[in-house]
């Protein structure tokens, strides 16, 4: 038995799956105010009559850290950078308490400027008299050498005893300075209060008699069990979109390439599944206004749904993207898309005479009849969507390269597939699908769909290793790991057999080293660096993956 | 030059970490890997003044616009090539679409040795980016001036020959002097056809030469005759190899240099040419273009062994460089009474004749180059080429150009050239590159077969 927990805006639902088959569903609606106590209420209805200890794994895909920054809840950081030679650091925009460390690495990892200790001491002194207990320490290639960050570190944490110290080259291994800047700020921001999130959870599973494993569904679609998950709470936003399209690749075939709309109250999110991959977001998520290294999925959002204003703007039909209050069917003050849905009989829910009523008034408007404006609307709505879909299509296939089979290969991909989610989505799918030359899937399950897809995704995890064989030497950043090569001309093959190696220690580490056999090399370059006439040595970088899937269970 | 100039910077990165003319060549897979690393790592592409583009490939017809390529564009043209000239072509739409105000394309290979004629690899190029990117520019777009200015250390000599009788086209190139680096032109004698004279300027400067004294010919002969000039368009041969590192070049311009310079000038688009110090230069001078491109904050830029005053420039070389300015201002003044001097004193054609040697495919061309003096179009030209490598006989070509707006006679007139020329065992090849109706062929004698672009 898994079972998945997935809180919604409006709900937050459960289910037990068993067997490729979904056994039983229980919802409550979502209390923001207490997600804990709500999770728990939809699992005590759920497991009631049922056999806790024939429960084998429980997932959580929570809002808990997204609605921590949206409502600006989160504690407040002090990020100090050490960003060397290059762009000014007030160019990006990392917030207010920024602190500039003297000292500077290059892409190499060499360093070409010693970190100045006294301007560390006399920072860290001013940060005790502010008061702050939580601290981001970030420089410029600091995964390629994390000494500056190390040892900046210490002097903080000795300035500043208890408090909390996060290092860049810990949160995230790849380039781009200031996203690992924002990430590490915002880790360092969640974390305590994350981690008594987790603490009660896994104190109030215990005293349920529920020993099964638990586990937190993050952005990327993956798990990760819940005590090892306090060591990058950030991952975990964004997991509803995340547990939508997992839920949807386990209700839709294999292997295709299918969009999956989830069309809610005031907003439509788009995601894609190509060729049975959920598409990421290229670089990492946007959370608020600050860029991150978060992997999850490319989600777009456009401000149309089932209950969004209707309006007529200078003779023009206009959708959105405004809610004005629920449709005028079911009560609400005016005209909504779920109005002409009702008039064309593509729904049964509220007052067909109430939506009549709606639809008459934009007719009057557009001089034609009720059922032809319901129409109207309805076309709207669907061409704004299919619209999205082509464009975001259409930025996958411009997004950029950098090598010539890269650019020669990319191929153009057609919807298979158009798979609903969400309470809006049955009536509609099948017109967008229509217009899109694919095929329409509302699956059974569909209103269910992101707690199952929390229930049956497996975990996922990422490996960046880095090798300068002129500096002999290999690194891990997120581990803190370096090594010696002891190889000047280490082909890519042994990189990948090292990075196979490496990732092996780290799921043991994280506590899923029985998916480590799904690890794949995502990504291999190898560089011949030339000095003078001759081969001095080689720079390779491979990252390997566990990506994100579907149990065996499921499919089974 | 009243542009406005506001919008986002266009940037296409295209380092074809795939693609080297040889394992140990400069122009190698490694040489704009630590530019990724460094523009990555600065987060330049997130910023919202910039906005990154993928590159597309250019159209065999965007090559034929600017050169002719013996036997054919295919044979001279890897899709590295396509790819890199498409990049500035998607850049140029992009701005001519108002999506941005200015655009970077930070790509290789490399095109500014690549003459009209093509025969092979010269100077590390095999198609001119710049040109094709200028002559695309004209022909959808209608631009009439366009002024280019080449700060790669290296004479620009493809560009020069390329644009050597067209007076809408300016071209500035300054370079370490031709005396003592490849390719050994660029002297301020070279100005330019008899219609086009001081459309071309040569600043040779000596060995050594500092920000002070590149900053100098910036501001002392660039900007006073791009003010004089008012082109349409400013483009920049963004070449980095005057920088104090470069292991080819023997200059001492720095990366805040660079991006003064580039400030200054303000280009509309700038497309890389060379540049090979590539960890001690390359991600820092990049670094610093970029910024002043998309005017941000370049002052935090820096090499790592860079101190303010390192390089302090001689006496005598400010004189020298001084001297070279002045000269080249005169024959600025002077540029309509030089064409007029000219073109007085030749009958109805103007002709030359040339040597190329290719350094890196060691072929030999020789050609006779003529171009009629017309009163009522900028006259079509002929090019009779042939190429030798060692003892043997490469190839040879005849090729006709009509100019954009070409008058009835010259038409007339270039079409019998070319049909005059099919079925001649002299040439292997004849070409008619139609500049004015955008359609360009070529005639392989041998095979007897036409080919159209």
């Amino acid at each position: 038995m898994l079972v998945g927990i997935d809180v919604g805006g409006t709900t937050t639902d459960a289910v037990i799956v068993e067997g490729g088959r979904v056994l039983k569903t229980a919802y409550v609606p979502t209390d923001h105010e207490n997600l804990m106590n709500c999770m728990l209420r939809a699992l005590d209805d759920l497991v009631k009559g049922i056999d806790t200890s024939r429960i084998e794994r429980v997932v959580l895909s929570t809002t808990i850290i997204t609605n921590m920054i949206a409502e600006g809840k989160t504690d407040p950081v002090a990020l100090l950078l050490i960003p060397g030679p290059g762009a000014n650091p007030k160019d990006y925009s990392l917030g207010e308490n920024v602190w500039v460390l003297d000292g500077a690495i290059d892409f190499r990892g060499r360093e070409t400027e010693g970190l100045k200790e006294d301007r560390v001491v006399e920072v860290a002194s001013g940060l005790a008299a502010k008061g702050f207990r939580k601290i981001a320490i970030v420089g410029k290639f600091g995964q390629r050498n994390h000494a500056h960050e190390l040892k900046a570190g210490e002097i903080v944490s000795g300035a500043l005893p208890g408090a909390e110290v996060e290092l860049g080259h810990r949160v995230s291994g790849q380039l781009n300075f200031p996203r690992r800047a924002a990430t590490t700020a915002l880790t360092v921001a969640t974390k305590e209060q994350y981690r008594r999130f987790t603490d009660h959870m896994a104190k109030a599973l215990k005293e349920r008699g529920i020993r099964a494993p638990v586990y937190i569904l993050k952005a990327d679609g993956g798990t990760l069990p819940l005590d090892k998950s306090v060591e990058m709470p950030v991952e975990t936003i964004f997991s509803g979109p995340a547990a939508s399209i997992m839920g949807v690749m386990a209700l839709s075939p294999a292997g295709q390439t299918s969009v999956i709309i989830d069309i809610g109250g005031t907003t439509t999110d788009l995601a894609l599944i190509l060729s049975g991959k959920p598409l990421l977001a290229s670089k990492g998520a946007k959370v608020g206004d600050l860029l991150t290294h978060v992997r999850a999925f490319a989600v777009r959002s456009l401000a149309i749904g089932g209950d969004s204003a209707v309006r007529i703007a200078d003779g023009h039909l206009a959708v959105g993207p405004h809610r004005v209050g629920p449709a005028l069917c079911m009560g609400g003050p005016g005209a909504t898309p779920t109005d002409a849905m009702r008039v064309l009989g593509m729904t049964k829910i509220g007052d067909e005479a109430k939506a009549e009523e709606a639809m008459r008034g934009v007719a009057s408007i557009l001089g034609t009849t009720p059922r032809d404006a319901a129409q109207k609307v309805i076309e709207t709505v669907v061409d704004r969507i299919v619209s999205e879909i082509r464009a975001m299509f259409h930025e996958w296939e411009q997004e950029p390269a950098y090598r010539i089979w890269e650019i020669m290969k990319k191929e153009k991909l057609q919807a298979q597939n158009v798979v609903g989610v969400g309470g809006g989505a049955p009536p509609l799918v099948p017109l967008v699908a229509e217009k899109m030359g694919a095929r329409a899937i509302v699956p059974e399950h569909a209103p269910v769909a992101n707690a199952i897809g929390a229930a049956v995704a497996r975990p996922t995890m990422t490996l960046n290793l880095h090798i300068d064989t002129e500096r002999d030497e290999y690194i891990v950043a997120e581990e803190g790991l370096v090594g010696k090569v002891g190889d000047r001309k280490m082909t890519p093959e042994k990189a990948e057999q090292l990075a196979r190696k490496l990732l092996l220690e780290r799921a043991a580490h994280l506590g899923i080293i029985d998916y480590a056999d799904e690890a794949q090399v995502t990504y291999s370059e190898v560089f011949n660096m030339v000095r003078g006439w001759s081969t001095a040595g080689r720079l390779l970088d491979v990252r390997m993956e566990i990506p994100a899937g579907i149990l065996p269970e499921w499919r089974a | 030059m009243a542009r406005s100039k506001t919008g986002k910077t266009g940037l296409i990165f295209f380092p074809a970490f795939d693609w080297a003319i040889s394992p140990t060549h400069p122009e190698r897979e490694e040489r704009l890997l630590y530019t990724r690393d460094q523009i990555f790592e600065e987060g330049l592409m997130d910023l919202p003044q910039i906005e990154e583009y993928k590159p597309r490939l250019a159209e065999m017809k965007d090559v034929a616009r600017v050169h002719f390529c013996v036997p054919d564009v295919e044979a001279q043209v890897t899709e590295a090539h396509l790819i890199a000239a498409g990049s500035t072509l998607t850049l140029a739409d992009a701005m001519e679409k108002g999506e941005i105000r200015n655009g970077f394309a930070l790509v290789r290979p490399p095109g500014h040795h690549s003459m009209r004629v093509v025969h092979g690899n010269r100077g590390f190029c095999n198609v001119n980016n710049m040109a094709i990117m200028v002559e695309y520019l004209r022909t959808k777009y209608g631009h009439k001036r366009i002024a280019i200015v080449d700060t790669d250390v290296h004479h620009g000599d493809g560009s020069q020959d390329i644009f050597w009788h067209d007076p809408n086209v300016l071209f500035i190139s300054f370079h370490q002097d031709g005396r003592t680096l490849y390719p050994g032109s660029g002297f301020t004698n070279e100005m330019g056809g008899p219609q086009a004279l001081a459309r071309t300027l040569n600043v040779p400067l000596p060995p050594g030469t500092t920000d002070e004294g590149i900053h100098y010919v910036l501001d002392e002969l660039v900007l006073p005759i791009l003010k004089d000039f008012q082109p349409d368009l400013v483009l920049n041969s963004a070449g980095q190899d005057n920088h104090y590192t470069d292991p080819l070049a023997n200059m001492r311009f720095s990366a805040q240099g660079y991006a003064l310079l580039n400030e200054k000038l303000s280009p509309d688009l700038c497309v890389l040419e060379g540049g090979y110090a590539i960890e001690s230069a390359l991600p820092y001078v990049n670094t610093g273009i970029i910024q002043a491109m998309a005017g941000l904050d370049y002052s935090h830029v820096r090499e790592p062994d860079f101190v303010p005053g390192r390089f302090v420039q001689s006496q005598e070389m400010t004189r020298e460089i001084e001297g070279t300015v002045q000269h080249l201002q005169e024959i600025w003044e002077e540029r309509d009474a030089l064409v007029e001097g000219a073109l007085a004193e030749l009958g109805d054609f103007y002709r030359r004749r040339k040597r190329i040697f290719y350094d890196t495919d060691m072929i030999n061309e020789s050609q006779e180059e003529a171009v009629r003096i017309c009163p009522d179009c900028a006259g079509y030209m002929t090019i009779a080429s042939s190429a030798q490598r060692g003892y043997g006989i490469l190839n040879s070509a005849y090729c006709v150009s009509l100019p954009r707006g070409a008058c009835s006679s010259c038409r007339e007139d270039a079409r019998e050239e070319y049909e005059e020329h099919v079925g001649d065992r002299k040439f292997g090849y004849v070409y008619l590159q139609d500049k004015d109706r955008d359609t360009f062929r070529s005639f392989n004698n041998m095979t007897r077969t036409q080919k159209n672009y």
